[in-house]
């Protein structure tokens, strides 16, 4: 909302408050001004003649003038082309300042210049507002008899004093969209008296009509059309095109500026058609008109069903509450109208108006919404301005289909309700003096203030609480105490789920991981090229661009984007993860994707170098699961026969727990990677949800055995198939409980060993918890283990 | 009598000078079986009953005077040694040691965690709810039904006509109220990403995080709220921190307030970062609208409640000093590495 501060001024005496003090105050009181914007700046202004003008010997353009401001005679050099003897002018005196700067004393091309003569473009105002015949457009300004040399209320005297601010409407106060509301509103925020004009009743006049008015949609409630049998098209006043270009609205002619005002000042947007277009006499709203339509604009736009549309005689004359057609337009040899104000439905208009893309003030208006009395208050006052503006005669009599919405009502609130919400203790004459200041009838019954609401509020003002805001706002609120709320001590702390993430993000931080967050919405391809996906991906309806259209259903896309970017930068050695939630059509999942490039510890001083491979992957995923409490037994490992497109076939395996999925990890397939240009890759995504929903170990102190464990290894020759896995859970099934632990410390393949051999090592330590272990005792079971090893793995000892 | 102090005179000497090689000599040369002392001892046969025990008193003083000697001047060399030891083993201690390399948490889990800590340490759970929402909870039992110009205020990525990725974290709030009606107060705080359809760009950013915060109970006010993001600031920025209300406007709370705080560059001073105010815009806030709890089935007339909601990312780009918003979705490892702590 545009807030002219001259035009509010003569609603409101501003004597003595500065655009800075106004701001603040509206601030304070919950309006946010976006911007400032004067509509013209300079310092040192003062009017003078130009008593000498010759051309300058060294330019073909420039001009030496010798100028009269009254006090003194100055050597101004000009280069505007309607400078000359006998003009009075805008003088910027040394030290001026102007929107391009201060002005200087100083010599142009070896010639004295002590000011600059302006245009007033030079003085920060819009080419757009100046009139079109202003000698500003292309040279200085040419002042006329009201000015005389010396004076300095130069800009006042044009007009062009004004000082504007772009306000920011909350959606509930779509009244301060009509000035009218906003004037009222800011005398209750300076505590100043407000002056609107009258004009309540204006449109009461006019002789018999055979107009007829329907509405064949729910969503155009209320409709208002007056014909105009006569008016005189021309020019508007001065003073009502300032107030029009402050607000940025264009002037056209007194009709069109007329409804164009009307709607700044009640915040109803009216329309007047050229009574000769709609001979028919008749208008009806409708919402199932399908096809093209012409806007005033010239454009065509398509017309839906559920678009408000008003038609005459079954044809569309205008897009209802947007903009009008461009059949029934206001034309220059305009000599009758018919005036239109009407409430159309804001969700609706503000569907249409997204749909077409069509942003009208209009529209805004209605796309907010209006109060319950608009139309009637802009059918008063635009009859009260064509009658004075506009010489209407032969008025007909309103035509009305529907009613305005609006029971007066009021609301109660008690000293005790307000000042237990707020915390404060507000005194009768503090609530009722800001319920005066918002010009709201109020009277006091016992503890309780009671106000009536007017139609203009209606929007916003509905409950107690609403009213609890008006007072909060309107008074001093910076000695607010604080306190902490008095109510039932309640335990805080961190979900299981929540538990989980911050164990894991610990664990990955202290192992050289870096967290990233990455985007949710991705492209096709992400969405294509999922890792276990669970189900369809989710769609957006108007996605902001095809890279953005999906929900992703997984995270490895992501983490390998970000890696590209890390790699493309020159970071080398790079390890990611994500915790993110998942969708599609029918799940929600948490998930962990981690991803590894180069080196997982790369130590130069002391020679130490963890390439990321699948068992280091592996290996930190083991032993995240045992700090959560799920040891390996009840996680099992198997071969990845889930996704072999993404993941390298023999170097990726699956983690299951409680027969569920838990991760699927290993390295990126290189037919996958070769595109994206990346080498190798380490890749695992981790179920966070079965964590979540299994039951860890408890914990439970270790035993510690008090007889000494005893160490063997056994070296085999074996066939390459078989797997590590395999014989340590033979080794512990035949060793039972006296295996305390058991592990492969070398596999080894190449020369001296036979090809589709390998030799592997294997560490065993016994443990006998109730006694020491003879070696005869360590024998027997080792020499049991050992057959049974080179038995079912077809081995031989070496 | 003169023999036994010219040998301790001449065993003492040979002491002092002696190398660890020597002391081993001198050791066997006085002490050992035949030794100079041993011998001395043999002379007492000559001597008479009177006189042996004094002598014999003489030698053991001369024996344990020379050992004591030998004992000192061992450790004297074996100390000596050590040191010439050490100062062979001397390092260059500004050469690079090994270190283990950390790696971080993204600078917004950083401010999620720690808002989270303040607030568990106050009594507050963690909520959280779904990213894909019904608009139910996103919009219309935050008291912005269908139509209502504020559904205006964030323009919102739909995926079906009554579905969408949440533009709020308001709509965990709302899940809350729902499921806790029952079980009040109701302490919680909310944080989770969110979604409106802006273009990216410095300050703008399609995915953001927001948190929010939500207590339901008997006789909460404005003050209340007011002391809860007062110490919460105070938490986050900086102890001596100040905060002040204006009047906003929030479909779901009524009174509605933006929250700014003391600038915690310049403390209020007046700089770039709070542009010569003081004050930098940090929340917006507000008393439960009666609406959202009756729309849960709370009593309105009974309990009131206060709720709040800041971005993460704003906190994260004041509290870090990032200028581009972007920064924390690119991931780039040479900007997360500087969120050690």
């Amino acid at each position: 909302m545009k807030l002219s501060l001259k035009w509010l001024s003569s609603f409101i005496d501003l004597e003595g408050l500065g655009s800075d003090e106004i701001i603040r105050q509206m601030v304070k009181c919950g309006f946010e001004v976006e911007s400032v914007e004067y509509m013209s700046q300079g310092t040192d202004l003062i009017v003078g003649k130009v008593i000498e003008c010759k051309d300058h010997p060294d330019s073909d353009h420039l001009h030496l003038t010798k100028t009269d401001i009254g006090k003194e005679v100055l050597d101004i050099v000009c280069g505007a082309p309607n400078c000359r003897e006998g003009l009075k002018v805008i003088v910027a005196q040394v030290g001026a300042k102007l929107p391009g700067g201060e002005i200087k004393a100083g010599v142009i091309r070896g010639q004295v210049s002590n000011g600059m003569l302006c245009s007033l473009k030079e003085l920060g105002i819009d080419e757009n507002l100046l009139p079109e015949d202003s000698p500003s457009h292309n040279g200085i300004e040419e002042l006329d008899d009201r000015f005389e040399v010396g004076d300095t209320d130069i800009l006042e005297k044009l007009g062009y004093d004004d000082t504007i601010l772009d306000v920011s409407i909350y959606a509930n106060r779509p009244d301060c969209l009509s000035m009218f509301a906003m004037a009222k509103e800011m005398g209750a925020i300076l505590n100043r008296e407000v002056r609107l004009p009258e004009f309540a009743g204006k449109a009461d006049v006019g002789k018999k009509t055979d107009f007829r008015l329907d509405s064949r949609s729910a969503n155009c409630p209320h409709f208002l059309a007056k014909v105009v049998n006569k008016v005189t098209i021309k020019e508007s006043p001065e003073w009502l095109k300032q107030h029009l270009k402050a607000n940025g609205v264009k002037c056209i002619n007194n009709l069109v500026d007329i409804s164009n005002y009307v709607m700044l000042e009640t915040g109803q947007p009216l329309h007047f058609y050229d009574l000769r277009s709609i001979p028919a006499k008749e208008i009806t709203v409708v919402d199932d008109y399908e096809g093209n339509y012409t806007a005033l604009d010239g454009i065509e736009y398509k017309i839906e069903k559920g678009d408000l549309m008003i038609t005459s005689e079954g044809k569309p004359i205008g897009i209802a509450g947007i903009m009008g057609g461009d059949n029934t337009k206001i034309l220059d040899d305009t000599t009758g109208l018919i005036i239109e104000a009407a409430l159309f439905d804001h969700a609706q208009i503000r569907r249409t108006s997204n749909r077409l893309g069509l942003q009208t003030e209009a529209a805004a208006r209605f796309a907010k919404g209006l109060e319950p009395l608009a139309q009637n208050k802009a059918m008063d006052r635009a009859v009260q301005l064509l009658l004075e503006l506009a010489d209407a005669e032969d008025l007909e009599e309103t035509v009305e289909y529907g009613k305005a919405q609006y029971e007066p009502y009021e609301i109660k609130e008690s000293l005790a309700h307000l000042n237990a919400l707020i915390g404060k203790e507000y005194t009768m004459d503090e609530a009722v003096s800001v319920m005066k200041r918002l010009s709201l009838d109020c009277r006091v019954e016992g503890d309780s203030f009671i106000t009536s609401i007017p139609s203009y509020r209606a929007n916003d003002l509905k409950i107690p609480e609403d009213i609890d805001e008006e007072i909060v706002r309107l008074t001093d609120f910076d000695d607010l105490r604080s306190t902490l709320p008095l109510i039932p001590q309640t335990v805080g702390k961190l979900s299981n789920i929540q538990h989980i993430r911050r164990v894991i993000r610990d664990f990955l931080r202290n192992r050289g991981f870096y967290d990233t967050v990455n985007y949710t919405l991705v492209n096709e391809k992400y969405i294509n090229e999922a890792i276990l996906p669970s189900g369809e991906a989710v769609e957006m309806i108007s996605p902001l661009s095809d890279a953005r259209r999906y929900i992703r259903t997984s995270l490895m896309n992501s983490l390998l984007e970000a890696l590209s970017y890390n790699i493309d930068h020159n970071n080398v050695n790079i390890n990611l993860y994500e915790i993110s939630k998942v969708y599609t059509k029918v799940t929600e999942e948490e998930r962990l994707g981690i991803i590894m490039e180069g080196s997982l510890i790369d130590e130069k001083v002391k020679h130490l170098n963890l390439k990321a491979d699948f068992y280091v992957l592996k290996g930190l995923l083991e032993e995240l699961f045992d700090s959560l409490g799920f040891e390996m037994g009840r996680i099992t490992i198997k071969q990845n026969d889930l996704d072999t497109k993404h993941f390298h076939p023999y170097q990726s395996a699956v983690f299951m727990m409680d027969s569920q999925v838990l991760a699927i990890f290993g390295r990126l397939h290189p037919n996958y990677l070769k595109p994206l240009k990346l080498q190798d890759v380490i890749y695992g995504e981790v179920m966070l949800d079965v964590l979540d929903k299994a039951n860890p170990a408890k914990v439970k102190a270790p035993v510690i055995s008090r007889y000494p464990s005893v160490s063997r290894d056994i070296s085999l020759m074996l066939k390459d198939d078989v797997k590590a896995g395999d014989m340590l859970a033979l080794i512990r099934k035949v060793g039972r409980q006296l295996v305390k632990s058991a592990e492969v410390f070398d596999v080894y393949q190449g020369e001296h060993i036979e090809e589709g051999y390998k030799s592997v090592s294997l560490n065993i330590v016994y443990e006998d918890k109730e006694k020491t272990m003879t070696s005869e005792d360590v024998n027997a079971v080792h020499e049991k283990i050992l057959n049974e090893l080179l038995e079912k793995f077809e081995a031989r000892q070496r | 009598m003169l023999d036994l102090e010219t040998i301790k005179n001449e065993a003492l000497n040979a002491i002092s000078e002696a190398d660890s090689t020597a002391l081993e000599q001198l050791r066997i040369e006085y002490l050992s079986k035949k030794g100079k002392i041993q011998s001395l001892m043999a002379q007492m046969r000559e001597l008479s009953a009177e006189e042996k025990p004094q002598f014999g008193q003489k030698v053991n003083v001369l024996k344990k005077a020379i050992s004591e000697a030998m004992d000192a001047k061992k450790n004297e060399l074996e100390e000596s040694m050590m040191n010439a030891r050490l100062a062979s083993e001397k390092i260059d201690i500004t050469l690079d040691a090994y270190r283990p390399k950390l790696g971080t948490l993204h600078p917004l889990t950083l401010v999620q965690q720690e808002l989270e800590d303040v607030f568990i340490g106050m009594g507050y759970n963690v909520a959280e709810g779904p990213e894909l929402e019904s608009d139910i909870y996103n919009f219309t039992k935050a008291n912005t039904p269908e139509g209502h110009p504020a559904r205006d205020m964030q323009d919102t990525f739909y995926v079906d006509p009554s579905h969408l990725l949440r533009s709020q974290t308001t709509a965990i709030q709302m899940r809350v109220l729902e499921a806790e009606a029952g079980h009040l107060p109701i302490k919680v705080i909310c944080p989770g990403k969110v979604y409106r359809r802006d273009d990216d760009d410095a300050t703008h950013s399609h995915q953001f995080m927001q948190c929010e915060g939500l207590v339901i109970g008997e006789h909460i006010t404005v003050a209340d709220l007011k002391g809860t993001l007062e110490l919460m600031i105070r938490e986050m920025f900086s102890k001596d921190a100040k905060i002040r209300f204006r009047p906003s406007y929030f479909p779901f709370t009524e009174p509605s307030f933006e929250v700014d705080m003391t600038c915690h560059i310049c403390g209020g001073k007046g700089c770039s970062t709070c542009k010569g105010t003081g004050w930098i815009e940090i929340l917006g806030s507000g008393m439960v609208h009666p609406n959202v709890l009756e729309m849960a089935g709370i009593d309105s007339s009974k309990y009131t409640g206060f709720a709040f909601g800041v971005g993460l990312e704003r906190v994260a780009m004041l509290k870090y000093g990032i200028t581009d918003i972007r920064d924390l979705y690119t991931n780039d490892i040479r900007f997360l590495d500087g969120f050690k702590r």
